[in-house]
């Protein structure tokens, strides 16, 4: 599984960066940087918190 | 708990519902999971409807959240109408009764109203958002009354409408909520984009169906084609009035979101502790956090840790978009980080107890390090 981005819909809350550090993270200009767009089903529960969270569901998994 | 936990209902479908679903199975909850919501809709995100829902050209999909994955079987739109807690059962308003060993209650809020004129519209959910931006095309004046966040947000999607727009506000408009520093910066930029102040002391709906008109403290009397009220909301509580467990229309939580062992309540109904007493936060990250405890704290009891929440809040309107991490209303002025008055900034304003409130004012910044900011360590 993946996690994708809609980049244009992205706000910058970083409230996934809260819920999965591991997996990606906003940079100094708050544009959100995957980290590992390959998920390993061990970190599907992370993903999920992460998608879940973005108030403009701007993530999604594929 | 050592008796196995074999069903859970989850009563409420918006975030908080959808949240403590998702995380009861995150938990080890493998059993039978039933949420129910009295909307038709899927869950769906609240905060979009009145910021991009109201302006989207022809997009309507910015509030749609990811499909659930928690596969809990969903009964939507059919409200609970009532609680017994000595046999746990929720009764539905068709009549089903649903058996549960563990409960979330997660029903929301609605708005408060003025009066029961049709013409008064308010905005909570999603029927409400896309009635009022039917309404809105056709309606060359409108009157908000509320000068709370979802308010201001309201009026500036009405002038960004092109809609001729008077708020109606008790006091400076979200003074009370952001404190007087903020409150000015904002009410500058509404006034700049043509958005009419009117402050009073208090203001009531009168008239009859198809004539309606707000009148304000003095008995000023303002007429518009379309008046949209936002002054507060009222926990949906109702269905539990007999169950003893509601006080003052508010659920009260311990700290790790349950109002008994086998019950939690979470979201927009439910006080829970914080370091200024026990509050209601209805926002949209205290309902995700208070969820996540809670179904962790039904599942495994007190080895589950406690809620530990610093508010995070933010709102777009006028040209301005705020995201602020600690407790609001901040008052005085604020220590400036980066930037200054005017412009892109980051600000901060120290509490008497240490800790801080943090605020990016058209300044995009990861919340982590917003939080960091707050405490005194970014």
């Amino acid at each position: 599984m993946k996690i994708v981005i809609d980049r244009p819909r992205c706000e910058g809350h970083g409230l996934c960066e809260e819920a999965a550090p591991q997996l990606m993270h906003l940079d100094d200009d708050g544009e959100l940087v995957l980290d590992r767009e390959e998920i390993s089903d061990a970190d599907a529960s992370l993903a999920n918190a992460a998608v879940r969270v973005c108030p403009v569901a701007a993530l999604r998994i594929a | 708990m050592s008796t196995p936990i074999k069903r859970v209902v989850v009563v409420g479908n918006g975030i908080a519902g959808l949240t403590a679903a998702d995380s009861l199975r995150e938990s080890g909850f493998d059993g039978e999971l039933t949420i129910v919501g009295d909307e038709p809709h899927p869950a769906y995100s609240r905060p979009a409807l009145s910021k991009a829902l109201l302006l989207d050209g022809d997009d309507m999909s910015s509030h749609e959240l990811p499909p659930p994955t928690h596969g809990a079987n969903e009964i939507r739109g059919v409200r609970a109408s009532g609680l017994d807690v000595e046999r746990r059962l929720v009764s539905l308003e068709d009549g089903t009764a649903l058996p549960y060993d563990r409960l979330v209650i997660a029903t929301g809020s609605r708005a408060r109203r003025l009066s029961d004129l049709p013409e008064e519209l308010t905005l909570r959910g999603l029927d409400d958002a896309l009635t009022l931006r039917g309404r809105l095309a056709a309606s060359p004046s409108v009157v908000v009354v509320g000068g709370g966040p979802l308010g201001m947000e309201i009026a500036s999607g009405c002038l960004a409408a092109g809609c001729r727009v008077t708020l109606v506000s008790q006091g400076t408009p979200l003074i009370v909520q952001l404190g007087p520093y903020l409150a000015d910066v904002f009410v500058k930029a509404a006034l700049d984009r043509g958005l009419t102040v009117v402050e009073t002391g208090g203001a009531r709906l009168e008239g009859q169906a198809g004539d309606a008109r707000v009148v304000l403290e003095d008995g000023a009397v303002l007429q518009a084609g379309l008046v949209i009220s936002a002054v507060g909301d009222v926990p949906n509580t109702d269905w539990l009035a007999d169950t003893g467990m509601v006080e003052k229309g508010v659920l009260q939580v311990d700290s790790r979101g349950l109002v008994r062992p086998d019950i939690a309540a979470v979201g927009d109904p439910a006080a829970f502790p914080t370091p200024y007493g026990r509050r209601r936060i209805p926002l949209w990250s205290s309902a995700i956090e208070q969820a996540k405890v809670a179904a962790a704290a039904l599942v495994r009891g007190d080895e589950a840790p406690p809620l530990r929440f610093q508010p995070y809040f933010w709102t777009e309107q006028f040209g301005l978009s705020l995201k602020a991490v600690g407790y609001l209303p901040v008052q005085g002025e604020p220590t400036y980080v980066e930037g200054g008055p005017g412009g892109s900034s980051l600000m901060r304003w120290s509490h008497d107890d240490g800790s801080g409130t943090a605020v990016a004012l058209n300044h995009r910044i990861p919340i982590p390090r917003l939080r960091r900011l707050s405490q005194g360590t970014g």
